[in-house]
């Protein structure tokens, strides 16, 4: 394990080859953010980026500590995504999760993939770096997987969904403060 | 406007102010010009002397409320004619249940809330204009009662 060392200031002073660093913390595997009574199925909202104000339906913690969401993408637009749960407020409604399975989605399914990476490598001013043909039947395929997993989760996300009157416009709808809102005595 | 609620023997009040507040209790004994003992055993207000100023009075009276009567009496006189049932039902009491009520709401509840107004609203405004069209713009306008409101 790679230790810290601290950075020193170019002078007269140069560190011995043999000197010792005084403690060396060993570096952990992080160990997974503690959910605060957050529940499969609870819908959430979001409180940053780009969905900011959406509620959406928690799936499941991933291992990396971050929580799993899904829109579900039809209702509001939001696809599985990854989410810090600091930034989101539960609610204490409840979506019946039972027939949804999102066993299959972790960590690595939102990990950037080579050709993704390439994608991005070239700058702003300097064109965009192209993908081979194979490389992009391999963007199709992956995509096209991807779009499957979202359809059946939330397909089985909306049966449930529907089964409660306004629920669907419930989540369709952006969470807002006005002016007379007091958010430190509502109830959520 | 005629004074009608007095400090008195048996005067039903709400305390406004402390530890017991939204609590009902009977006026049992006036001490002085400031000050009375109040109980309340069937709503949970123990035998106290209390400043009036922390009281609100009601318009209720309970009967048989004699000068410092010791709670079973009370119990008993309650027991006959309960004002605090009566006060309940006043309009009043009922503000302060859709306060609380509306202040227990979740996110959901006032989404719902939100959307079955906007539908009430929508159901009013069709029914004053097609009532407008009819009478040539004399008629008044008869509210219809919508979705009830929480």
């Amino acid at each position: 394990m790679p230790a810290k060392k601290r950075t020193v200031r170019i002078g007269n002073w140069y560190k011995s080859d043999d000197e010792n660093v005084h403690f060396v913390r060993k570096r952990k595997a992080p160990r997974p953010a503690k959910l605060r009574k957050i529940v499969p199925g609870q819908v959430l909202i979001l409180l940053a980026g780009r969905f900011q104000g959406k509620r959406v339906v928690f799936l499941k913690q991933l291992k990396s500590g971050l929580l799993l969401v899904t829109g579900p993408f039809k209702i509001n637009g939001v696809p599985l995504k990854r989410v810090n749960s600091a930034y989101v407020i539960p609610t204490s409604t409840k979506v019946d999760v039972n027939g949804v399975n999102a066993g299959q989605v972790d960590d690595e399914y939102f990990k950037r993939t080579q050709a993704q990476r390439r994608k991005n490598e070239q700058g702003f001013w300097a064109k965009r770096g192209e993908l081979t043909a194979e490389q992009q039947t391999a963007e199709k395929t992956r995509l096209d997987g991807k779009r499957k997993t979202q359809k059946s989760i939330d397909d089985a996300l909306i049966a449930a969904v529907k089964k409660t009157p306004l629920l669907k416009q419930y989540l369709g709808a952006r969470f807002s403060i006005g002016k007379t809102t007091r958010p430190h005595e509502l109830v959520f | 406007m005629v004074l009608a609620k007095f400090v008195e023997v048996g005067r039903v009040v709400k305390i406004n102010y402390g530890p017991q507040e939204g609590k009902l209790a009977t006026i049992v004994e006036i001490l002085n010009d400031k000050r009375v003992l109040i109980d309340g055993p069937t709503t949970g207000v123990q035998r106290q002397v209390i400043p009036i100023r922390r009281l609100t009075l009601t318009k209720f009276n309970l009967k048989g409320a004699t000068r410092g009567a010791r709670s079973g009496v009370l119990t008993k006189a309650i027991k006959k004619s309960d004002p605090f049932a009566q006060y309940a039902q006043s309009i009043a009491a009922k503000k302060v249940a859709k306060k609380a009520l509306r202040a227990k709401l979740n996110d959901f509840d006032r989404f719902r809330v939100m959307i079955l107004r906007k539908r009430r609203s929508a159901l009013l405004s069709t029914q004053l204009k097609s009532l407008k069209k009819n009478a040539g713009g004399k008629a008044q306008a008869q509210a219809k009662g919508g979705n009830k409101k929480k």
